[in-house]
């Protein structure tokens, strides 16, 4: 392969590859927010139904 | 299921990174810098498909009130977005080697810049909004709005001489100006990356469906 | 409905007559402006005459996000929003009104801000003056109308004076760009590109016929 631009052909992969990375990374980190919301919810409701029964 | 989808269609975009660097030759004038256009290119398409389904999905959710379109509306553009990106800082890379510049005032990279910008400020819009009914009412008409807005500054954008080079798929030049090897290649990141794009749209739509189950259970929750 | 927008209108004009808070902030932001930018960009250098229709625009877009920000949320105090939602005047004729009065304060303060813009930056528009009349008017409506109807979409929002320039600025790209091309091609005494008044007209009908379909649903439910 030619190296003359080798290098930023690099960076353009990377950069590409890395976008799709961060956005999979923020949709994880949204997933597991929503998961620990739900249970902290699903406590609260439990607990108020005990308080009023 | 979604996830294995994921891990396919990653699997599918390291085959096509595989080819595309140790089967695929140097194009003559670039050099190998000529290969982030197998990201640049379709990754354009990508976004802008998910920019084009985010107008079609706020109008049928302003049609029918239904909340499904009002998530996949949210799902598309978010997702449409990191495509956009991409798109823009290949595109920049590749400016840096060929034109010297990283970035030149020119319509196309103008216009694409400012439908990410657009689309943007359509997700902070959602954000702004706390109740769930007005959240899907205004921006499924910002959606529309910005739908009629990029449609407008990309026919505004024939009227200009560009400096971006000009469109080499056969459907747009009829055939001739690009090798069939690279245009195959072209095709399976493009159907690599819309698969990816479909996947993740899934995820999110799914995401917002549940947040909104979230908001209810708050409101019974909270609720005395 | 042009009779009800009418007094909307009215309504709005005779009320910001009496206090002109926004047109006095609106026009004190454009001298302001103007006199900065003349630090940032010499008046004087030769080439002032290629970006000062472009400086202009520019002072004018900061002028509109005042303006259009004030069209919806005057009606926030003691609930007249409500009161309007439940009068018996069509959400388009409304809608309409609000834009129109918006219109008449920019293009007021546009014109008032014009002859310091004139003096300051040594350029003439009397060239080809009618086609820049008509810009001025064409443009000056596509972003009264754009404003008025994020203005009607943020109006709730706690964020509103963020929110709104944010969704404006880039939406109302096309309409400043074409008034930026006219304006420059007066001050240079070049031909005024047709297609650019084709794109404001164009602008216009779109987005008026846009936010008139969607005003029902943006002010009703």
């Amino acid at each position: 392969m030619d190296q003359r631009n080798f290098e930023y052909m690099c960076y353009g992969l990377i950069a590409a590859w890395g976008v799709l990375m961060i956005y999979v990374a923020t949709l994880i980190g949204r997933e597991r927010r929503l998961k620990s919301e739900v249970e902290t919810l699903k406590k609260l409701i439990e607990e108020k139904s005990r308080h009023e029964a | 299921m979604l996830y294995a989808l994921l891990i396919a269609s990653a699997l599918y975009l390291s085959r096509n990174i595989y080819i595309l660097m140790l089967q695929l030759p140097d194009e003559l004038a670039q050099g190998p810098i000529y290969r982030i256009f197998y990201f640049h290119l379709p990754g354009y398409l990508t976004g802008a498909a998910c920019f084009l389904l985010t107008g079609v999905f706020s109008a049928l959710y302003l049609r029918t009130r239904n909340w499904k379109w009002d998530s996949l509306a949210a799902a598309v553009t978010e997702v449409g977005l990191p495509f956009a990106i991409m798109n823009l800082i290949t595109g920049m890379i590749w400016g840096r080697i060929i034109w010297g510049i990283w970035w030149t005032w020119d319509p196309r990279l103008s216009t694409a810049l400012l439908s990410a910008a657009i689309y943007a400020g359509y997700l902070m819009l959602r954000r702004a909004i706390p109740d769930a009914t007005e959240r899907a009412k205004n921006s499924a008409v910002l959606g529309i709005f910005a739908f009629a807005s990029v449609i407008l500054t990309y026919k505004s954008n024939e009227w200009f001489r560009t400096q971006h080079p000009a469109p080499v798929l056969s459907i747009r030049t009829g055939g001739g100006t690009i090798d069939p090897a690279m245009e195959m290649m072209l095709g399976h990141n493009l159907l690599a990356l819309a698969m990816l794009a479909t996947v993740l749209v899934a995820i999110r739509w799914n995401q917002e469906e549940r947040r909104r189950e979230i908001e209810s259970l708050r409101r019974e929750a909270l609720a005395y | 409905m042009i009779a009800d927008a009418w007094k909307v209108a009215a309504k709005d004009l005779r009320s910001e007559w009496r206090t002109k808070e926004s047109l006095n902030a609106a026009l004190a932001v454009t001298v302001v402006l103007l006199l900065l930018f003349s630090f940032a960009f010499d008046p004087g250098a030769e080439d002032s005459k290629l970006w000062s229709g472009g400086l202009l625009w520019l002072v004018y877009s900061f002028a509109a996000a005042l303006i259009v920000n004030r069209g919806f949320a005057r009606e926030l105090p003691n609930d007249c929003l409500e009161a309007l939602r439940a009068s018996p005047i069509p959400p388009g004729a409304l809608f309409l009104g609000k834009a129109f009065a918006g219109f008449v304060l920019l293009l007021a303060v546009e014109l008032a801000a014009l002859p310091a813009f004139l003096v300051f930056y040594n350029v003439s528009l009397t060239w080809q003056a009618g086609w820049v009349a008509a810009s001025f008017a064409l443009a000056t409506w596509g972003i009264a109308v754009l404003g008025t109807m994020f203005g009607a979409l943020t109006v709730n929002l706690q964020m509103r004076e963020l929110m709104l320039p944010v969704l404006i600025y880039p939406m109302m790209m096309p309409a400043l760009v074409a008034a930026i091309e006219i304006t420059g091609a007066s001050i240079q005494r070049q031909a005024i590109p047709e297609i650019w008044l084709r794109l404001l007209t164009g602008f216009d009908i779109i987005f008026t016929a846009l936010a008139v379909l969607l005003a029902d649903v943006v002010l009703v439910d």
